[in-house]
């Protein structure tokens, strides 16, 4: 599903990645780890092609597509997800009417028919109830006086309602309680685990893994995978720290 | 050509004026291409005034409780030109008029008009006044509301050339609240001037947005002054400047020494779609009594680029994701219109404005 060949970037000419390759194919679920600094997050942006972040080398398929020729917009209509490590506020848009815009705008690039409010509402509503979050938190401007956990929440939330094939994972497990954690899993593993879907899940912390069992685990140290193995390689980390691992 | 004949851009109220733009606005030639006032009324009952060029045109008006006589304007550098015969909305002790629309259509030249609400003890009105066509459209409006009378005024400014310039002096009785909202949002130069003198425990609420584009200039310099106890004022003003155009905004809160127990409330933030724009921004507070509340806040800024990309990489086209954001920022100006008709009719125009300029 994707497939990432010696990946060079750079952010204002520092170079983050330099030499990633990684292969995820449909079904599987990766997990990235490493320390900070190493480049996890460069990643996720770079997938998602946040302006700034420069490819300097390398090639990202995706479905067999050059994902480095589509704007980010595009890149979600063909069904790319990128969940945020910090969710960002947006006042004076509701959450419902940027939703709406959101799936409708990739049905749209699709050249899909767009669901009416109705529809929406609905499928809004659902995708709250089963993520535990109250439905009054749809009307709110987008992440604006949410905590950190409701923000991560409230991702899971528009994964479901978009429902991509390929979700990017950035740190969702940060700055939420063992409930919270619990209900994010499970939702990762309600929207995602399909055999036509992948993720990749960014994390610095072995504790997301117990709910969302991953296939492969990468470690990311200095731009690099610099090792791969199965779940047992998060624990081993988590036992022996990054520095052990990686050396 | 003469120039329009302004105080020295030395004083402040006049810093940012462009007299040279309301002199080639009055220079513009005649044109047979008029608008059609049909286009612009929004669904509201209630009288319907044309008016051609500064004059009322009676035939094609219906003017329910307003009336024509001669009005004198103040001594205003601008609105003192607007004199002679106007129109005026006279209400009684508790009376309540059907909603009031004016569309102004200019067909080229200067034209002047001037006008006057009056509103006796408890009366209430509603005016929306939208400006079209091109050329130099000059207005003088005196507001006189009595104890707890209550007025909401919107005012759309979309001619597509020329200049538009409004002056307006409100009293304020006792209790009486004000409400104007202006909606900036066509190609023609503006200028708003204002001095609303409010009443013990009046409520004066005075702002809007102005979009600018191209090389447009639009610029409002107004002053509440609270002369007597217990009075309260919010000026929220947006302004989105695009290409090299300027949108200056001057708001000024003057609290007499009497006016104790003064609440006032000044937001003015502009947003630069291009670097080559300019908003100015210039917030007043002027307190002379002891014991007031007054907040205010100036910031001048760009769109969110992590909200941008947020956005984007949920799918919404960068363009598309602009227009959320600079809606939203716009939206704090025009989400005090109370009438959901007109609000949805002046949003409406914000989002056309936008889809052009973005």
């Amino acid at each position: 599903m994707l497939k990432i060949e010696n990946l060079h970037a750079e952010i204002d000419g520092k170079e983050i990645l330099k030499g990633l390759s990684l292969t995820v194919n449909a079904g599987e679920i990766h997990a990235i780890m490493g320390p900070n600094g190493a480049g996890k997050s460069t990643l996720g942006y770079v997938l998602g092609g946040r302006p700034g972040y420069e490819v300097t080398a390398g090639s990202i398929t995706f479905n067999g597509q050059d994902l480095l020729e589509l704007e980010p917009h595009q890149r979600a209509a063909a069904g790319v997800f990128l969940g945020f490590q910090y969710p960002v506020e947006i006042p004076g848009v509701s959450n419902v009417q940027f939703l709406r815009e959101a799936l409708n705008a990739q049905r749209a690039t699709r050249e899909e028919k767009p669901l009416s409010g109705a529809e929406f509402l609905k499928l809004a509503r659902e995708e709250a109830r089963k993520l535990d979050m109250d439905a009054e938190m749809l009307k709110r401007p987008v992440n604006v006086g949410f905590s950190g956990g409701e923000k991560k929440r409230n991702e899971m939330v528009q994964m479901g309602i978009v429902n991509p094939r390929f979700a990017i994972l950035d740190e969702t497990d940060s700055g939420l309680d063992i409930d919270a954690l619990r209900i994010v899993g499970d939702g990762i593993n309600r929207i995602m685990r399909a055999p036509d879907k992948a993720v990749l899940l960014i994390t610095h912390y072995q504790r997301l893994l117990d709910y969302v069992q991953p296939d492969v685990v990468h470690v990311l140290a200095d731009g690099r995978i610099v090792r791969s193995g199965g779940a047992d390689l998060a624990h081993e980390l988590e036992r022996e720290g990054y520095a052990q691992v990686t050396a | 050509m003469s120039l329009i004949e302004l105080p020295s851009t030395r004083e402040e109220e006049w810093r940012w004026a462009d007299p040279e733009a309301i002199a080639a606005a009055a220079s513009l030639p005649w044109s047979d291409a008029t608008e059609n006032a049909a286009d612009w009324w929004i669904d509201l009952p209630g009288a319907r005034i044309v008016v051609r060029d500064g004059v009322v045109d009676q035939a094609a008006s219906t003017l329910d409780r307003v009336t024509l006589r001669s009005i004198e304007a103040g001594d205003h550098a601008l609105g003192q030109r607007a004199t002679g015969p106007g129109w005026s909305l006279h209400l009684d002790t508790d009376a309540a008029a059907h909603p009031v629309q004016i569309v102004h259509i200019s067909t080229g030249g200067a034209n002047h008009l001037p006008s006057e609400i009056v509103l006796a003890d408890d009366a209430v009105a509603q005016v929306v006044e939208t400006y079209v066509g091109a050329g130099w459209a000059n207005r003088y409006l005196r507001v006189t509301l009595g104890a707890t009378a209550r007025l909401m005024r919107s005012v759309r400014l979309l001619q597509a050339g020329g200049f538009t310039s409004l002056r307006e002096d409100a009293a304020l009785g006792t209790g009486a609240s004000l409400v104007t909202i202006f909606l900036g949002a066509g190609q023609a130069g503006t200028r708003i001037d204002a001095t609303i003198v409010a009443g013990a425990g009046a409520f004066a609420d005075y702002g809007g947005a102005l979009l600018t584009a191209g090389d447009q200039r639009q610029e409002c310099a107004v002053a509440v002054r609270h002369a007597e106890p217990h009075g309260s004022s919010q000026q929220v003003w947006r302004a989105v400047a695009a290409d090299r155009s300027t949108a200056s905004l001057a708001a000024r809160v003057e609290v007499a020494r009497d006016a104790q127990k003064t609440d006032g409330v000044q937001s003015l933030r502009g947003l630069l779609l291009k670097r080559t724009a300019t908003v100015n921004l210039k917030p007043e507070l002027e307190i002379f009594a002891d014991d007031v509340k007054c907040a205010h806040g100036a910031t001048v800024g760009e769109l969110d680029a992590r909200a941008l990309f947020y956005m984007q990489s949920r799918g919404i086209p960068h363009a598309r994701a602009q227009a959320l954001l600079t809606t939203a920022f716009v939206a704090d100006a025009l989400d005090r219109i109370g009438d959901n008709t007109v609000r949805a009719a002046f949003s409406a125009d914000a989002e056309t404005w936008l889809d052009g300029a973005l």
